[in-house]
């Protein structure tokens, strides 16, 4: 399985997602005009990933700093994914944002109580 | 456009420093958006408080290209047109605004969703959008149907208002506000 890496525009993040090392990165803004086309190939990686070529730890860096309500919803749909997979798996997720930025914080809060199976840090910077 | 109209906008709203009418497309949004980046820098704006602007200006703009595109591709009459401006009064409250023509079945559909928004407490809003998004699992929607719920969330106050321009179509105008000075 191959690694998967799309570099980041003005209105989408930087995605890393990375077997060897079981790691996933999306860092930036995310705004795309139609999210979930733009999110496809991600959601696809981490169904094969799971399905049998993931890592004994796999690790989730979100890092994004204001994002529409589409791509809101796509991250929950990611979320779901995840929550699905965390039996079989260890998985560690890493909602990293400004700690100035109070609205990145809340949107993190959100999702941690949305996903209380998850394990989810909020990680200031 | 009416020349009047963003008077009138100037007199109660203060400075307009952004302001764009015609077709929108997601190259323009990106620009926009950069631009109020560069605005929230130079007056040092709170990181949260611009994430709140940036995301309610993408959320509108992103709205009225897209209904305009599903127009185009439905019915060649309705012109796909909109109008979005962001302006500041002198306590630097920021509004942002945006006007599009929509057809009288989705102002039906629009006001009643926009009435219980504008009911609703800070709380329900929050907890009304974390139930949509959850419940919206496996729907392809653009939006899912958050994204007024995303502004609402965001804004301090929101207004909106229909103007009939003929017997099926009307003007659609959303404003929201932004305080940006926390009050004593």
């Amino acid at each position: 399985m191959e690694n998967l890496t799309i570099e980041e525009t003005k209105y989408t993040p930087s995605i890393n997602l990375n077997v060897e090392r079981g790691t996933v990165d999306i860092i930036g803004k995310s705004y795309p005009e139609n999210t979930f086309e733009f999110y496809e190939p991600v959601m696809q990686w981490l169904e094969d990933y799971f399905n049998g070529n993931a890592q004994k730890k796999t690790v989730l860096n979100f890092e994004i700093i204001y994002f529409n309500s589409s791509s809101s919803k796509l991250l929950f749909d990611l979320f779901d994914l995840l929550e699905e997979m965390r039996e079989e798996n260890l998985i560690e997720i890493n909602w990293i944002y400004d700690s100035e930025n109070e609205s990145a914080l809340e949107a993190g809060e959100d999702f941690k109580e949305d996903f209380e199976d998850l394990n989810i840090h909020l990680v200031s910077k | 456009m009416n020349v009047d109209n963003i008077q009138s906008i100037v007199d109660e709203d203060g400075i307009i420093f952004l302001t764009y009418g015609g077709f929108l497309t997601q190259t323009l949004i990106a620009g926009m958006t950069e631009a109020l980046e560069k605005e929230a820098e130079y007056y040092d704006l709170n990181m949260g408080v611009s994430s709140n602007i940036f995301t309610i200006f993408i959320e509108l703009s992103q709205n009225v290209m897209n209904y305009s595109k599903n127009k185009i591709e439905n019915c060649k009459e309705v012109k796909s047109e909109g109008l979005i401006v962001v302006s500041k009064d002198k306590d630097m409250n920021y509004f942002i605004h945006s006007q599009n023509i929509i057809t009288k079945f989705d102002r039906e559909k629009i006001e009643p969703k926009l009435q219980e928004i504008i009911d609703s407490s800070k709380d329900d809003l929050k907890k009304k959008y974390r139930e949509l998004r959850r419940s919206g699992k496996d729907s392809h929607g653009k939006g899912g149907g958050i994204g007024f719920y995303e502004i609402a969330k965001r804004s301090d106050s929101i207004k909106y208002e229909f103007k009939e321009l003929n017997d099926d179509k009307y003007y659609f105008h959303f404003i929201s506000k932004i305080k940006t000075q926390k009050e004593d």
